[in-house]
């Protein structure tokens, strides 16, 4: 196969010149300006449309097992898919927690989906999720446990993060932080300032995310091990992650779509609908400004969903009564490129590529391989973006589950066309070039 | 002027010259209450149907008294014994009560934001907020600013100094709304572990000192402390509360003028509020609660459509 006349973004460079990309048994063979092409080469015009390394998620909730009704991991992995992503992180907060070597191994096999994004899993750092012991960290990362985290909850206890650090430094798998200081947020539903003050409902403070990520930083300082701090909401978290990259620390840290693109103002502004309930919750407008600021200085490493599908019953209730989070696979990338075309392409595209590919790559053990990039000999994992695309988010056309959304019936401006996995076409909205069957 | 809305969730979607004509129209209905026979058939074979998710009796009984004055048919739905209790969604609620035929729904519910899911779900029925979780209480708000505009005339340049729990209280968001509306100046004052973090975004002003926060004022307006706010830490005792920002003879002298005593009940006495200032002249509560039921009654009138047949 051939890609005609890409604007190929590597993973590190946007180049100015058009390129032609040669694909032949699910791996990138050729890269230059003008290849030639053989008799049977299936050949897709791409006309100057950005050729991305495939676009990777460091956190997706696929509700498998034991919550299905929610998404599994084949319509997850087809959601993600018809997003841009070739890789995705589930992760195990699910009913079991993935918590032993089994169930990874289980997540891992039903997530190697050919029609979809590849899946991989997260395994929990404590026992049943409960914040109590040591999950088995080392049988896990033998099944291929990609990341450990509580997700859904910080690790309960300082001492048991600390111990965890520790012990999972040898195994080459990260540990992602939750950060929330929970007694700080009992009964939080919406974020603590005009959102709060004007709903009457109980915020989370900024403070309860800044003493999450300050603990884990600290922990990190101590124990001289990697920490990766998930969907910072905040502006005081992204200066503690700052200061702490400044002193050469191995912190990293990701931010959501949602919480790039909408704030407590949407909240307020749709008469408290539980489609916008989430935590972190939506949060100022000072601290998106934060957000953005921290993907332009290179403080944010990635962008990550956080993809967290219900079904219509959890979701489509009184605020309060709504279940917290945002299915938005299918709209995640289109939301952020959306954002940044609205309001002038204030930083370089290269950054946002980044967050989407070789910067969570990064975050992921090296055993994998070399992720997020485009060179000649790796596997062909691809997205293909046209900026200048306008697609209504439809929710009631989506591959997940999930049928609500904050910006259901908004026209947004960019976002992937095609998607390939190891070679193989797994999603395209581009005429002719079909999805492989 | 014209009477547009159908509903009412807060007192936000209200301008200052429909808030006139709401004022005016429960000055007709006040008089109404005066006269031997308070019925008129203005509502006359309309459905309104109460439900309260929560318990209150003021409230519930005003919007019966205004529903009954007007002639409407009312059934009054009450969570603990409906279908609610069997784990019954309020979307369900809400199309139960339109096959049922309700022209109106009255709806408390503990949860912000509840009525506004109420009407996106219900095709023909009105819905009148009755107080949703600490967000909105419109119609307080509403009967409030009419009794004190009873009592002193025009709002403008008038001082109205709501003191308590204001983190927690549906009634001062609605008030402090409907107040600046009409053109007075909302000081708020109480402890600060009983303020929300951003108090400005309530577009209102701060004094921590309740007696310099009175200096002035024309009215005080007294918020309800619940015992729970103290088991939760929130303040130390009751009786230091009611030391530092309970209203008494002592706090009143500071106003430095007459001031009307305000409260939405129920009252907690000697904790808040001062039996003496609470029984005193210068209390307006009997009058709120006597105002609750014109107000609602000009409200539902005019937004249902009602017709004077005299």
């Amino acid at each position: 196969m051939i890609l005609k006349r890409a604007k190929l973004f590597d993973g590190k460079t946007l180049h100015p010149e058009p390129m032609d990309l040669e694909i032949r048994e699910g791996r990138i063979t050729a890269l230059a300006p003008d290849l030639p092409v053989k008799d049977r080469d299936r050949v897709i015009r791409l006309s100057g449309k950005i050729v991305a390394p495939g676009f990777i998620d460091l956190h997706g909730h696929f509700r498998d097992p034991g919550q299905t009704w929610r998404e599994d991991l084949i319509s997850g992995s087809r959601a993600a898919a018809a997003g841009g992503y070739t890789l995705a992180v589930a992760m195990p907060n699910t009913n079991p927690p993935l918590d032993s070597p089994a169930l990874i191994r289980y997540v891992k096999q039903r997530g190697a989906n050919p029609e979809g994004a590849r899946i991989l899993p997260a395994g929990c750092v404590s026992k049943g999720r409960a914040g109590q012991k040591m999950a088995e960290l080392g049988g896990m990362a033998q099944e291929g446990a990609v990341l450990f985290t509580d997700d859904g909850s910080p690790v309960a206890r300082a001492n048991l993060l600390r111990q965890a650090l520790l012990y999972s430094l040898d195994l080459g798998v990260r540990i992602m932080e939750h950060p929330e200081e929970t007694s700080l947020t009992s009964g939080a539903q919406v974020h603590e300032g005009r959102c709060s003050a004007v709903s009457g409902m109980t915020g989370f403070p900024e403070a309860a995310e800044v003493i999450g990520v300050s603990r884990g930083i600290a922990l990190a300082r101590e124990t001289g091990c990697p920490i990766h701090l998930t969907h910072l909401s905040t502006a005081g978290a992204l200066k503690e992650v700052r200061r702490a990259k400044a002193d050469g620390l191995a912190v990293t840290c990701d931010v959501t779509p949602h919480h790039l693109t909408l704030s407590e103002e949407d909240v307020l502004s749709s008469g408290l609908s539980g489609v916008f309930k989430v935590n972190p919750p939506l949060r100022s407008l000072a601290d998106v400004e934060a957000l953005w600021e921290g993907l332009w200085d290179g403080t944010v490493d990635a962008i990550a969903t956080d993809h967290a599908p219900y079904h219509q019953d959890e979701k489509d209730l009184p605020f309060q009564e709504a279940a917290f989070g945002i299915a938005s696979y299918e709209c995640a990338a289109a939301l952020v490129l959306d954002r940044w075309e609205a309001d002038s392409r204030p930083g370089p595209l290269e950054r946002i590529l980044a967050a989407f590919t070789s910067g969570p790559a990064r975050v992921l053990p090296a055993s994998l391989g070399p992720l997020g990039l485009i060179e000649e000999g790796l596997p062909a994992d691809l997205t293909v973006l046209d900026l200048d695309r306008i697609v209504e988010v439809n929710p009631s056309s989506w591959q997940s589950k999930a049928s609500l959304s904050p910006v259901a019936g908004r026209n947004l401006r960019g976002g992937p066309i095609l998607t390939m996995v190891n070679g193989r076409v797994v999603f395209s909205a581009l005429e002719g070039a079909e999805p492989d069957a | 002027m014209v009477w547009t809305h159908r509903n009412l969730l807060d007192v936000d979607s209200l301008s200052r010259e429909e808030m006139e004509l709401l004022l005016d129209q429960a000055g007709h209905m006040d008089q109404l209450l005066d006269r031997p026979i308070r019925k008129v058939p203005a509502l006359r074979g309309r459905l309104m149907v109460n439900i309260f998710f929560e318990p209150s009796t003021r409230t519930r009984v005003s919007f019966e008294l205004a529903q009954k004055f007007l002639g409407a048919d009312v059934v009054n739905w009450s969570a603990s014994t409906s279908s609610t209790t069997k784990g019954e969604t309020l979307r369900d609620t809400a199309w139960t009560l339109e096959a049922m035929g309700a022209d109106a729904v009255v709806i408390r519910h503990g949860m912000s934001g509840a009525p506004w899911y109420l009407k996106n779900k219900l095709h023909r029925a009105s819905v009148f907020n009755a107080g949703d979780g600490a967000h909105a209480h419109p119609t307080q708000a509403l009967l409030d600013v009419y009794t004190l505009h009873k009592n002193i005339g025009p709002l403008d340049g008038k001082k109205v100094v709501i003191i308590g729990d204001v983190l927690h209280s549906r009634v001062v968001r609605s008030n402090a709304r409907a107040f600046r509306t009409m053109g007075a100046q909302v000081v708020l004052s109480g402890p600060r572990t009983l303020m929300p973090k951003e108090v400005a975004a309530l577009e209102v002003e701060f004094e921590p000192d309740p007696g310099k926060a009175v200096s002035g004022a024309d009215a005080v307006y007294l918020l309800r402390i619940q015992k729970e706010r103290q088991e939760a830490g929130l303040f130390p005792s009751e009786d230091e509360y009611h030391r530092r920002f309970g209203v008494g003879p002592e706090m009143l002298a500071k106003v430095g003028k007459k001031a009307f005593i305000m409260h939405p009940g129920p009252m907690n006495r000697g904790v808040e509020i001062a039996s003496v200032l609470a029984d005193g002249p210068e209390s307006l509560i009997l009058q709120q609660v006597r105002s609750g039921v014109a107000v609602r009654m000009a409200l539902l009138f005019l937004c249902l459509g009602g017709e004077v047949s005299e």
